[in-house]
């Protein structure tokens, strides 16, 4: 087996080499390892490399040969955003204000991996306290002047780049799935309470979502394998059987209801957004599933919902630093957020939660009549770095506010939702797919975007780096 | 702690919502949240009264028991 290809390789591909033999994880570790040195300067995904990468990937080896296989990610190498605690490596939500420090022990979902028998490469880069959608200074493999998104636009762009197999993301208004739609990967967020954010720098407690980023579908159910399951220490963390992810993938989706809801999410897209999402559409009309268009109400609270919720919670969250004035070390943008979370009311912080519980009927009843919501991920494609407005159609606006318009529902209403790449700009930009479905349902969210991909050919195509 | 609230007039941002910055600061949130009031005010036009919100108090959480407890 040829080594230079080795990073271009899902780990679907990957696994069956490891456990026959054919593949060293030692090797498969050095190649990963040569690439980030080659590569990442430009890059910036990953803030720190484990030192003992290769000591895991030996590890995996010798227990491999001697035939204890563990899995799919035994001796796969994944990167960890750095906002997961990690015992062999430092963390720190992306901060650099003094003052700050996290425990070094293993978060829930870094242990889960460990078991697993993965090679926990290195921690990548976030935007800090993953309060953004930017990740200064990472750059987009697919246009070095473009933002991988974020704010795990480490992992994103890592895993687009081939510097590992997978990442960890996690996600509080998207930012598993828009950097995953930016740099042209797999990204899903679960169901809140299928995996544990124990040992996870919180952000909004209520949002937060742990989830992978990953080249493949089949990929994000092998990750998914190992990281479900409940988890006392997550308060949010559900106790409820894991399917078996793997066997969603590959069957038909004839007969599926696919929704289209057609206010909020197709109101305002770039051109060649709407072209490709409408073109996905009609592929997956095409395989035997019925298109239901459909209209989900109040949608267009849950901006305000979201602001209130995730505001009034991060700064919860950083009163000790607010009170000992460490935000002043924080970057410009952050500070000003956490320090604003206070003008939040507390009736207004209540009527958001309240909006949740309408948001939340509101999709169940649209999930009464389809199995999945199919849409675009974001409305427009990675946008230049220090810009911070774009063009959508004939008006300019942030790209804060039109980056997460279509992932932050799913956050409100604590739904699972994956990013699937579904083509390219005119620039050679990603454009995401976003499938949405019932909680706990990602094994029907996972079939349907595996019948997407597998008809496609975005998941081979490899930035030119 | 701050300084115990006396006779004196309350300070709305120092005293009812704990914000403690210079000026500078402070207009600088100020300006920021404008746009996010824009959204909340939608929000405050809603009549949500009977509906429950999406906080849920879970008396139990604290007798979870481990794994393998």
């Amino acid at each position: 087996m040829s080594t230079t290809e080795l990073w271009a390789r899902p780990i679907e591909s990957l696994a069956p080499a490891i456990r026959d033999g054919k593949l060293s994880p030692v090797t498969l570790t050095e190649a990963y390892l040569d690439r980030i040195t080659r590569l990442d300067g430009k890059l910036k995904s990953f803030v720190c490399l484990a030192p003992d990468a290769l000591k895991q990937a030996r590890q995996a080896h010798e227990e491999i040969r001697s035939g204890s296989w563990r899995g799919p990610l035994h001796g796969v190498p994944i990167g960890v955003k750095d906002n997961y605690l990690t015992a062999d490596m430092p963390t720190t939500a992306g901060t650099t204000a003094p003052g700050i420090e996290f425990a070094r022990r293993d978060s829930a979902a870094a242990a889960r991996l460990r078991v697993a028998g993965a090679v926990l490469i290195g921690k990548t880069r976030m935007h800090e306290f993953a309060w953004g959608n930017v990740t200064p200074p990472v750059r987009n493999p697919w246009n070095l002047d473009r933002v991988p998104s974020g704010s795990s636009g480490g992992s994103g762009a890592a895993v687009a780049a081939g510097l590992c197999a997978a990442a960890l993301g996690s996600d509080t208004g998207g930012s598993i799935r828009m950097p995953a739609s930016a740099c042209g990967v797999v990204g899903l967020k679960p169901t809140f309470g299928r995996v544990s954010r124990a040992g996870i720098v919180p952000h909004s407690w209520s949002l937060d979502h742990a989830g992978p980023l990953t080249r493949t579908v089949a990929d994000t159910a092998h990750m998914m394998a190992v990281l479900s399951g409940y988890d006392p220490a997550d308060p949010a963390s559900q106790d409820r059987a894991v399917p078996d992810y793997t066997r969603a993938l590959g069957k038909p989706i004839k007969g599926y209801r696919i929704g289209v809801c057609r206010n909020h999410f197709f109101e305002r897209n770039q051109e060649a957004v709407k072209q490709a999402v409408e073109a996905a559409i009609y592929d997956l009309a095409a395989q035997g599933a019925q298109v239901i268009e459909l209209k989900i109400p109040n949608l267009e609270f849950g901006l305000a919902a979201i602001y209130a919720i995730e505001l009034a919670s991060s700064t919860a969250y950083h009163d000790r630093s607010l009170r000992a004035g460490r935000t002043a070390h924080f970057t410009p943008d952050v500070r000003t957020l956490v320090e604003m979370g206070r003008l939040v009311s507390a009736p207004d912080y209540l009527k958001a939660e309240q909006l949740r519980t309408v948001l939340t009927e509101d999709f169940r009843q649209a999930l009464d009549k389809v199995d999945v919501i199919v849409g675009p991920t974001t409305p427009i494609t990675a946008w230049k770095v220090w810009e911070w407005s774009v063009k959508v159609g004939t008006k300019s606006e942030s790209v804060l506010a039109a980056s997460w318009r279509f992932t932050f529902p799913y956050n409100l209403t604590g739904l699972p939702a994956v990013s699937v790449p579904c083509g390219f700009d005119k620039e050679g930009l990603p454009i995401g797919l976003q499938i949405a479905g019932r909680p706990f349902d990602e094994a029907t969210v996972l079939r349907v975007a595996h019948a997407y991909e597998r008809t496609h050919e975005w998941k081979d195509a490899m930035p030119a780096l | 702690m701050s300084e115990p609230i006396s006779d004196r007039p309350l300070d709305p941002y120092l005293d009812i919502l704990g914000l403690d910055l210079p000026p500078d600061r402070l207009n600088e949130a100020l300006d920021s949240f404008r746009s996010v009031l824009e959204e909340i005010r939608k929000l405050r036009e809603l009549d949500l009264t009977d509906i429950h919100p999406c906080v849920i108090f879970e008396p139990t959480a604290a007798y979870r028991k481990e794994p393998g407890a």
